[in-house]
C-alpha cells in the first residue's frame, strides 16, 4: 500500500484516472507497431485516448534503433535482409534492440505527463516498477537500474525508452524472454572479432532472460499477465480490457508509411 | 572529415564533423543517448556550426544550447559533448 501513497504525492493532476485501458496482446510488423504507439501518444495528448498499457510482438523480427542513431553505423543491413529481419527507427531515444518474434515481448505505456513524475529518471522508475513487480510475480528477483533498465541478479533483463510530446508520455521497452543472442550480435554492428564465443559469454554475464532465470520458457500470455498485474500495482490503477478505437486505427494507418520510409530510416 | 565516439555515463555520443581551419563547418551527432525534447538535437548541431574547436568555445556553445532550450539529457553533461567533439576534431586535423 505504501507505493500508492508515494504515487499520489508525485502526481500533479487533481483527479488522476484510477482506471487505465489494457489492449489485448497484438502481433504486428514494426511499422504498424511504431505507428500505433505514436497514434496512442498523440490522441492521448489531445484528450481523445485514455491512458493505456499494451503488450505486443514483432512479426517479422525487427531491429529497432533509437531516434538519434545512424542506421548504417548500428545495423548490418545485409544480415537483416538475409534473415528477413525488418529495421525501424523509433521516435524514442536509446539504443538498438533486436526484437526476436520468438523470444521477446514488448510493452508500451501511454499516459498524460501529469500522471508521472516530472523528473525523467523518477518517471522511468515508476513505469519500470511495473516490470519489476511483474518479474517478481514470475519468480524473478528484479530491480530498477537507472536510467532505464531492469535487472535480475545484476544482469539486464529489460530496457525501456521514453518520449514526452504534446503533454503526454510514451514509454515502450523490451522484456527478454528467450531471444537468439547470436543473431542479435550478427545484426547489431559490433566489431567482427567480438562475435566470438568469448564475447557471447561476456554478454551472458551482463544480460539475462526470463527463460534463463526460470529454467524454462514461459508463454507470452503468462508474461503479459504478470506484467499487467505489476503495472496495476506500480501505477496504482486498475487496467481494464479495451480495444483500439477507430480514431486510433485511422491515425496509425496514416502514420505507418512514415516508419516504413527510407527517408525516416536514414534520418541520421 | 573527422569521426569519434565518446562513452558518456549513459550512452555513446558519435560525432562526424568537417572543419574549416579550426571552425566547425559541418557536424552530425548520433548515438544511443536520450534527449528531451528530441528535436533539440538538430538545434545543437546548428548551434555548433561556426564554433571554434577549442574546449572553452565549445563548452560555452553547448551550455548556451542547454540554457536556451531547457533541454534534458539524463546522465549526459555539456562536457561530454565537448569531449566527443574534441576527439572528432583531433582526428580530422
Amino acid at each position: 500500500m505504501n507505493s500508492s501513497v508515494v504515487i499520489n504525492i508525485t502526481r500533479k493532476r487533481e483527479n488522476p484516472p484510477t482506471e487505465w485501458r489494457l489492449l489485448p496482446l497484438r502481433v504486428d510488423d514494426a511499422f504498424m507497431s511504431m505507428a500505433i504507439d505514436e497514434a496512442l501518444l498523440k490522441l492521448n495528448a489531445e484528450g481523445k485516448s485514455p491512458n493505456t498499457v499494451r503488450f505486443w510482438r514483432w512479426l517479422p523480427s525487427t531491429v529497432s534503433i533509437g531516434c538519434f542513431q545512424s542506421v548504417e553505423r548500428e545495423v548490418d543491413l545485409g544480415v537483416a535482409k538475409k534473415y528477413g529481419v525488418d529495421v525501424v527507427r523509433r521516435i524514442t531515444g536509446g539504443g538498438a534492440v533486436f526484437h526476436d518474434y520468438n523470444g521477446e515481448l514488448t510493452y508500451s505505456v501511454v499516459c498524460r505527463q501529469d500522471d508521472v513524475p516530472d523528473d525523467i529518471i523518477e518517471s522511468y522508475k515508476l513505469i519500470c516498477g511495473g516490470l519489476v513487480e511483474g518479474f517478481k510475480r514470475l519468480g524473478l528477483r528484479a530491480e530498477f537500474k537507472p536510467v532505464n533498465d531492469v535487472q535480475v541478479d545484476g544482469k539486464k533483463i529489460s530496457g525501456s525508452a521514453q518520449t514526452r510530446r504534446w503533454g503526454s508520455v510514451l514509454q515502450h521497452g523490451t522484456i527478454l524472454i528467450d531471444p537468439d543472442v547470436r543473431l542479435m550480435f550478427e545484426l547489431l554492428k559490433v566489431s567482427p572479432e567480438k562475435i566470438s564465443d568469448k564475447f557471447i559469454s561476456s554478454v551472458y554475464e551482463r544480460v539475462t532472460t526470463v527463460a534463463r532465470g526460470l529454467g524454462q520458457k514461459p508463454d507470452f500470455d503468462e508474461v503479459a499477465a504478470a506484467m499487467r498485474a505489476g503495472f496495476e500495482r506500480s501505477l496504482g490503477v486498475m487496467l481494464t480490457q479495451g480495444e483500439l478505437t477507430s480514431a486510433e486505427e485511422r491515425l496509425a494507418a496514416e502514420l505507418k508509411p512514415k516508419y516504413a520510409s527510407d527517408e525516416w530510416q536514414r534520418k541520421r | 572529415m573527422g569521426y569519434a565516439e565518446f562513452k558518456a555515463p549513459k550512452g555513446v555520443i558519435k560525432v562526424e564533423l568537417e572543419l574549416s581551419g579550426d571552425v566547425i563547418s559541418l557536424i552530425s551527432l548520433s548515438g544511443d543517448f536520450f534527449m528531451y525534447p528530441e528535436d533539440a538535437l538538430e538545434e545543437l548541431e546548428r548551434t555548433l556550426m561556426g564554433v571554434r574547436t577549442d574546449r572553452g568555445s565549445l563548452l560555452e556553445a553547448v551550455r548556451r544550447f542547454y540554457d536556451s532550450m531547457g533541454v534534458r539529457t539524463p546522465m549526459i553533461e555539456p562536457e561530454h559533448w565537448v569531449e566527443a567533439i574534441l576527439r572528432a576534431a583531433g582526428g580530422s586535423r
